[in-house]
């Protein structure tokens, strides 16, 4: 059966240590963002640690949501591009095909999330760091969108040694994201969402606390969050999801 | 006269500007086509035919890493050192080239023969094992004395004959 790739990000487990953004921009090529860039709105980020604050002063606690790309099933900027350089694959990722955009940034413009980028300026590394760019992926030049691709070079390296070795299908766990990789408390979990022994289905299929950002748009995305267990919290808040 | 003639200029040099994109591109296409190319001069003539047809030796001997990997792979010259540390090199330049080569530490650096287009990843293993024969898409290399591009290897050629076989036409499967 095709699969059908899946994120579960467990923000009880998450720390906001931002090691999946850093294995996100090492692994693809990800150009780095300096302060100035921050500063123009421009920062390229594929998968970004939200921080945000609950609660006053003495009380207060921070809580942290790590945003990939949903790749959601009726993804919004897929329909908007005028050169079809988005577009969904068999296997449910939301793909951006770079020699084909033409950066009229629509895409960008209809995300909700916020988790489509525009190349505004060619990307540079310092000297020192040539050597460490990912011959796997495409260094993507001015004037195009990127995006997260759920590390598409790792699942298709592991699609083609699944074939080469007498044409099995593939195992749980062969294909890993770099973020869900990095994870140090294993909060972000990757996997094939119809393959229903798969780590991640089995969290999706018997979670309680799960949920999805905007969902209530309809786009059904294949990333879910898992709620944040708040021992302070009333009891009766428990199934109320954000 | 003139204020027929002014405008007609006009419009015939207007016509001439605007056909000079048109025409470099379908030139472009037509004269820089891969195929299109002469065959490039490497450092030292290596002969396909004399160690394929005359030696025997297959593709894979060499290019070792065809069938298991993305890259096919050009030997290092410890490879060809194999059998060329016993073949006598007087009068033979090209091998003189080679042993002072290996000698010296120094790798040789062989002209790129293949264009594919930029922003792809092409995987030589799946073809291979999908059952492909490397002269597919090299052509008769064991019949070249200098090797030269035989396929357009442009997406059109690709795509053609990923139809004609079943294989994913999904963007994603060349391009990310």
């Amino acid at each position: 059966m095709t699969p059908r790739w899946g994120m579960v990000i467990d923000l009880d487990r998450c720390t906001g240590c931002q090691a999946c953004v850093v294995a996100c921009q090492a692994e693809n090529n990800v150009p780095i963002n300096t302060e100035a860039i921050y500063l123009q709105h421009r920062a390229i980020q594929w998968i970004r640690v939200e921080r945000y604050w609950e609660g006053e002063f003495p009380n207060i606690k921070a809580r942290y949501i790590p945003v990939p790309c949903m790749h959601c099933s009726e993804a919004p900027c897929e329909p908007v591009c005028p050169v079809y350089a988005t577009y969904h694959t068999p296997e449910g990722i939301n793909m951006q095909v770079y020699n084909r955009c033409i950066g009229t940034r629509y895409c960008s413009v209809n995300c909700h999330w916020h988790v489509r980028f525009f190349n505004f300026w060619e990307p540079k590394w310092p000297e020192s760091l040539h050597n460490q760019l990912n011959p796997d992926v495409s260094v993507r030049s001015r004037g195009v969108m990127e995006k997260c691709t759920f590390c598409i070079q790792r699942i298709n390296h592991a699609e083609q040694n699944a074939r080469l070795d007498n044409n099995r299908p593939l195992r749980d766990g062969e294909v890993n994201t770099a973020c869900a990789q990095a994870c140090p408390t294993r909060a972000i979990v990757f996997g094939d969402l119809n393959d229903p022994e798969s780590e991640v289905a089995k969290i999706a299929n018997t979670t309680d606390r799960g949920y999805k950002v905007l969902a209530e748009l309809g786009t059904n995305p294949s990333v879910l969050y898992l709620k944040k267990i708040d021992p302070d919290a009333p009891a009766e808040h428990g199934a109320e999801s954000a | 006269m003139r204020r027929i003639l002014r405008p007609v200029l006009f419009g015939v040099v207007a016509l001439v500007l605007l056909a000079i994109p048109v025409v470099a591109i379908l030139a472009r296409s037509y004269f820089f086509s891969p195929t299109a190319q002469p065959a490039k001069t490497q450092p030292i003539a290596f002969p396909h035919p004399l160690h394929v047809n005359t030696l025997g030796m297959d593709c894979t001997f060499c290019h070792r890493t065809a069938a298991t990997q993305a890259s096919a792979g050009v030997p290092a010259l410890e490879q060809c050192m194999f059998c060329h540390k016993v073949i006598p090199t007087t009068n033979r330049p090209n091998l003189e080239r080679l042993v002072n080569a290996f000698n010296s530490g120094q790798p040789i650096q062989w002209a790129r023969v293949h264009q594919m287009p930029d922003h792809v990843h092409f995987v030589h293993a799946m073809h291979i094992n999908a059952g492909f024969q490397c002269q597919t898409c090299h052509g008769p290399v064991q019949d070249m004395t200098a090797v030269s591009q035989f396929r357009d290897l442009r997406m059109g050629d690709c795509i053609a004959c990923h139809r004609q076989n079943n294989a994913r036409t999904d963007c994603a499967v060349c391009h990310y």
